[in-house]
């Protein structure tokens, strides 16, 4: 059944931090102010590769209402910072290598004098060569970024003998595929306030997507120890993968240990474009072979990723995509290897998706020109090829158990979009416009959740019958507008039987909340819901039992409710249910609050190939596009998702995600790339930057969810927050091949590939009306 | 040189009469600080949001006599003898029905571009009560979404434009 407000019935619920956002009110952690505060700034390199011979600061440090001016003879503690790997300076010593490279920050008074400050603050440059071009940074006579050299990463999968299995094929495609570099463009710009303590302690309001990653990053740059830190990091405008590693918290803590005074800092939009992270610009280099009855006997791919100029994540967001381009199938003879390159552009780290968006795209291509080559339906090849529930996943690696692939192939092709497909009537705007083509075209995806073997990835939550009788339930999670309070709300109320009155949720303060692991990788709804899984016994033991002693009854004959205790077999709608014991009255009895916690990791397969994953959501997309032969322009008309992720937690939240991710992929197949020259952003703000609008938004959206999972699985709710992100472009590649019989190998799609041949012809008929 | 022949200082302030979600003020600023800056820095009010700074996003969007524009394009000077509207104002008498929508369908995530979005749904229906969608796209083009993809935002304005027209239709049948 379609995804909608009306299907939903009373589980469409208003989301709890709604009425603070749609009036306002919300104070959002770039809103705040404190008394007596400075404002920070952040002298950023000029230049993407140079060697820094000189930095003189007396002339800004001397001007009055400048506090502090910091260089890296500031910094305390390590002057570097890298989730995985911290290969990238807080403020740089002698060289710099890409325009985003911090050199000295200020805390003044206004934005005007800490501007004028950073103007008269002198860094001498020798300028060194720039490496742009990630393929010339793996030459020897490259200029080497690091020590170790321009390879961040490197990372293979093989099995069998490709070279044999190519000679035994009867069709073989080869493709060069190429991805943008595309930018998260959040609308809350980085930021943050930094509030130092009289009591010595740090308290950061800084976005973030892991505030346990932050403190203890910020800790090892202050050399401080971690309790002295407090993260207080959400609620968030937008992050998408892009907050997720360090941005202005450094220079903030350290101006305001350095003035002992509250700093705020905001980044203006072109300095979050020319510092922030991005989507690895990839070129995916594939060949493909299968027999004359479509069976795939060797696929080899080879994948380069620019990821700028410090590792962040890149090496992970390599292993993502080098599982990825294997993807959902099976295949006789595999040759797959990544590699992950320093330059001098711009910084790519993690972005919704995490270079599965760049795989799916070149992996689900080939598979639309070898059944071209067949002669055979596109989907059907996907079909003969596609993994079985029991099959091992990409790397030969043991993955929880779903019909997922199945499920979502199945119900793709019975959707009324895909049976439009090969309809000869042409629409009424084609016979009216001949110059507009529409065609069908669809893709396939599974898409990993977690953060994969081998990596550190632990979950867990709690829940308190509080003081004055709320339930509390916590957890070290963030809300970015995914609507992750929300779904957790209605977990309490639908699961517990709760009412929306009796929670309190605690997230994004480090004070406060259990290490519940990074909302990341798509994971935080099903680690919540696990969570509670795990808290139900405990805390129904705890609070109930607790009744129960009140109450002189048997725990066994009681039930949470709305407001307090039920009996069990009271019926919480009739109003003659009578609450035995109001939660309120029920914390006054209790000498202190009943917390239940639980702590567990992520699931993890059986395998030593690390960052190889076990839970995986499913999704096929199909989708009707409108090609313009005058002008080159795309339009979506018809959208359909299916997604199997087992049950549907929140189905506002579930449609939101798939409508905004694939919002995202529009712009990544169609509109946007931050364009770089020299390893200079020649984008560096919305005017070039074009992310998609309402009005590129004309055609309608189904979203189909697919909630049965086998009855054996404990799993429960599968990731959805990425996999809307990763169909799309794709599918719209297949569906421009259905319409004008143009292959796209490159994104965003140049519309000057789509402009008729015929041009002159299609003007002529455009003028004359015939 | 006299004081008089001085150019003006950039930072040189002046006063400005103007309304404020219908209340009279006097704006003491340099005529050329941006709305945006007046209403976030000076006056506190950080519903109205900053992101882009060129006009390009409508995060920032406040009316001004009723027409939807940009705040960080606005300059002080601007302002001189205009009524302003930001999205307290709007809620000031209590949600709008175009607030309720949004929260009803979901047309907001991370909330970032909500303020301006609505600012812009209210000009829009103020002027025009029941757009086509080509004049819905127009209007809302100006303002950029990063979360939705703008479905919930689509469902939202068309049931905000029902229950004005039902608010209007039921106000007809007291009168």
């Amino acid at each position: 059944m379609l995804l909608n407000r009306k299907g939903s019935g009373a589980r469409w619920r208003v989301r709890p931090d709604g009425p603070d956002k749609v009036t306002g009110k919300l104070a959002y952690l770039t809103d705040m102010t404190a008394p007596d505060m400075l404002i920070g700034r952040v002298l950023r390199s000029p230049h993407p590769h140079a060697r820094i011979t000189a930095i003189r600061t007396e002339q800004a440090a001397a001007m009055d209402g400048v506090h502090a001016v910091i260089t890296h003879k500031d910094v305390p503690g390590l002057n570097r910072f890298g989730i995985a790997n911290p290969d990238q300076p807080v403020l740089c010593e002698d060289r710099v290598r890409y325009v985003g490279d911090a050199v000295a920050a200020v805390a003044a008074d206004s934005i005007e004098i800490a501007e004028q400050a950073l103007r008269l603050i002198e860094v001498d440059y020798e300028l060194l060569e720039v490496v742009e071009d990630a393929e010339y940074a793996l030459e020897d006579d490259a200029p080497k970024l690091h020590p170790q050299g321009n390879l961040l990463h490197r990372n293979g999968f093989k099995r069998g003998d490709v070279d044999a299995g190519f000679d035994s094929c009867a069709h073989v495609v080869e493709e060069t595929y190429y991805t943008p570099r595309q930018m998260h463009t959040y609308m809350e710009t980085e930021g943050g306030l930094f509030i130092p303590g009289d009591d010595g302690r740090l308290t950061v309001y800084s976005p973030t997507q892991h505030g346990f990653m932050d403190r203890m990053q910020l800790a090892r740059i202050l050399a401080i120890p971690q309790s002295d830190i407090r993260i207080v990091s959400s609620p968030i405008g937008g992050s998408f993968g892009g907050k997720d590693e360090l941005n202005v918290q450094p220079y903030g803590a350290l101006l305001a240990r350095a003035t002992k005074r509250p700093v705020k800092l905001h980044n203006s939009r072109w300095e979050s474009v020319r510092v922030g992270l991005k989507r690895h610009p990839m070129k995916i280099s594939m060949k493909t072979g299968i027999d004359e009855n479509g069976k795939l006997i060797a696929h080899q791919a080879k994948i380069i990723a620019d990821t700028g100029p410090y590792a962040t994540l890149g090496a992970e967001v390599l292993n993502f995509a080098v599982e990825h381009v294997i993807g959902p199938y099976r295949y006789e003879n595999l040759d797959v290897e990544g590699f992950s390159v320093y330059t001098n552009n711009g910084l790519s780290g993690e972005f919704r998706g995490f270079g599965g968006n760049q795989a799916i795209f070149a992996l689900e291509g080939q598979f639309d020109r070898l059944a071209e080559k067949l002669g055979i339906d596109p989907w059907e090849l996907r079909l003969r090829n596609m993994r079985k529930s029991d099959d091992p996943g990409p790397f030969d690696h043991p993955i929880a158990l779903t019909e997922g692939a199945k499920q979502v192939s199945a119900a793709m092709t019975a959707s009324a979009l895909w049976q439009e497909r090969g309809n000869p009537g042409r629409t009424e705007e084609e016979q009216a416009e001949p110059w507009i083509r529409t065609g069908i075209g669809a893709a396939f995806t599974m898409h990993g959740a977690g953060l994969g073997f081998g990596i550190p990835d632990p979950a867990g939550g709690r829940l308190t019958l509080a003081a004055d009788g709320k339930i509390e339930a916590v957890f070290g999670y963030e809300e970015f507008g995914q609507g992750l309070i929300a779904s957790l709300e209605q977990m309490l109320i639908e699961q517990f039987g709760f009412a929306s009155q009796d929670i309190r949720i605690i997230i994004g303060d480090t004070d406060v909340v259990p290490d519940s692991g990074s909302t990341t990788a798509s994971r935080a709804t099903s680690m919540m819901w696990k969570s509670l899984q795990n808290l139900r016994p405990l805390f129904e033991e705890a609070v109930l039992g607790k009744a129960a002693e009140i109450l002189k009854l048997s725990a066994s004959r009681l039930r949470f409710g709305e407001g307090g205790v039920y009996a069990i077999d009271a019926d919480t709608d009739s109003s003659e249910a009578e609450c035995l014991i109001t939660y309120p009255a029920l914390a006054a009895g209790c000498v202190e609050p009943i917390t239940s916690t639980t702590q567990f990791h992520f699931p993890t397969s059986a395998t030593e190939k690390v960052g190889a994953h076990f839970l995986y959501t499913y999704s096929a997309v199909a989708v009707k596009v409108e090609v313009n032969q005058l002008t080159g322009r795309i339009r979506l008309l018809h959208q359909y998702h299916t997604v199997a992720a087992g049950p549907v937690i929140n189905p506002q939240g579930f449609l939101g995600q798939i409508e905004g991710g694939s919002s995202m992929a529009l712009g990544f197949a169609l509109t946007e790339d931050a364009v770089m020259s020299g390893g200079q952003y020649l984008t560096k703000n919305l005017d070039t930057y074009l992310v998609p609008t309402i009005a590129e938004h004309r055609g309608t959206m189904d979203v189909h969810p697919i909630e049965e999972l086998p009855e054996e699985d404990t799993y429960g709710p599968r990731g959805i927050g990425e996999v809307g992100s990763v169909t799309l472009a794709p599918a719209i590649a297949a569906a421009i091949y259905d319409a004008v019989g143009v292959r796209v190998t490159k994104l965003p799609i140049d519309p000057e590939l789509l402009l008729a041949q015929s041009i002159d012809q299609l003007l002529d008929k455009a003028v004359s009306g015939e | 040189m006299k004081d008089s022949m001085k150019p003006l200082s950039r930072l040189e302030t002046s006063s400005i009469p103007c309304t404020l979600n219908g209340q009279e003020i006097s704006l003491n600023v340099p005529p050329a600080k941006r709305l945006l800056h007046i209403l976030r820095d000076d006056l506190e009010m950080t519903g109205t949001k900053r992101s882009c700074d060129i006009g390009r996003c409508g995060a920032c969007m406040v009316m001004v006599d009723g027409v939807p524009v940009n705040s960080c394009l606005t300059m002080a000077y601007q302002c001189s003898g205009k009524s302003i509207t930001t999205i307290e104002g709007v809620s000031a008498g209590g949600m709008d029905p175009i607030q309720r929508a949004f929260l009803e369908e979901g047309g907001f995530q991370c909330g970032y571009c909500t303020p301006g979005m609505i600012i812009s749904v209210k000009a829009l229906l103020d002027h025009n009560p029941d757009p086509t969608p080509p004049e819905i796209e127009e209007a809302l083009s100006g303002n950029i979404c990063r979360c939705t993809g703008y479905g919930g935002i689509k469902r939202a304005v068309q049931k905000a434009i029902e229950w004005r027209r039902e608010a209007y239709e039921s106000e007809s049948v007291h009168d």
